[in-house]
């Protein structure tokens, strides 16, 4: 097995540096879903090598599932969150949803 | 060590063109690649389950529903007007960061890494760990199902059309 613990590290934050930058830069709702689902990749890579180095891979692979579940349920309620307000409003942009300010 | 190198260039590439690309169709396009780079990675790494979880959900699931999403409210992606330097400023950021990074990040958990406790003793089998260990997590996982499948009932109800005079 060939793997190096601090070069999977130095992906895995520029992966988060990536998603981080998407989330703050778009007012898209969609695309900041998009860099959630990037943030949330890279803690998934995360997981399965702290797994590796500590030899509880299984372990890993057991959280990974739960978290990937997290993901998905998470995506669709935002998804359908979406859609939901594009019908009411007929706009995604961020900036533009002060319904509740008060 | 070039076969990890080339599925982490994968997986980057898929990530800054997700985030850079002007449509959503390509961005919800490049964010499968990703996770099929992810799950190549897992494959490679040892851990079947986790990689056959993720083709199958993130790179199924999620797609199909990003696209659907996409295609419900496309009109909109051109009505807002977003400041692309922004997005044109990625690649110039990320080199900036990939040099920092490159001087601190792999010192910092390499000193990490001799902290780790390394378990000797041969690891229980998965479905063991599932069902036996890390039995609780099911009746979570099973929740938050329950509570999705609410969400998504409750924002998309039918109304009746005496309450709101006629519209739906």
């Amino acid at each position: 097995m060939i793997y190096n613990f601090p070069i999977d590290w130095f992906f895995i934050s520029i992966l988060f540096f990536i998603g981080a930058y998407c989330m703050v830069v778009s007012k898209n709702i969609i695309k900041l879903l998009i860099g959630f689902e990037i943030i949330s990749k890279s803690a998934l890579i995360a997981v399965i090598t702290a797994g590796l180095a500590t030899n509880n891979i299984n372990l890993a692979q057991n959280i990974i599932i739960v978290m990937i579940l997290v993901e998905a349920v998470v995506i669709a309620s935002g998804l359908a969150l979406v859609v939901k307000y594009y019908r009411l409003n007929q706009s995604i942009d961020i900036t533009k949803i002060i319904n509740l300010k008060g | 060590m070039t076969l990890y190198l080339l599925i982490y260039f994968i997986i980057i590439m898929g990530a800054v063109v997700a985030v850079i690309s002007k449509k959503l169709i390509n961005s919800a396009i490049m964010l499968a690649l990703l996770s099929i780079g992810v799950s190549i990675l897992l494959f490679a790494y040892n851990a079947p389950w986790a990689a056959v979880f993720e083709l199958s959900v993130c790179a199924g699931l999620i797609t199909v529903l990003f696209v659907s999403a996409v295609s419900l409210v496309k009109h909109d992606e051109e009505n807002i007007k977003e400041n692309r330097v922004k997005y044109v400023l990625l690649p110039l950021l990320l080199i900036g960061f990939i040099i920092s990074a490159s001087i601190i990040v792999p010192e910092y958990f390499s000193k990490l890494q001799i902290f780790s406790t390394y378990n000797t003793q041969k690891e229980e089998p998965i479905g063991k760990l599932i069902w036996l260990y890390r039995g609780v997590d099911i009746i979570g996982q099973l929740t938050l199902l329950a509570s999705s499948v609410f969400v998504i009932k409750h924002i998309f109800f039918k109304r009746k059309e005496a309450d709101n005079g006629g519209k739906i």
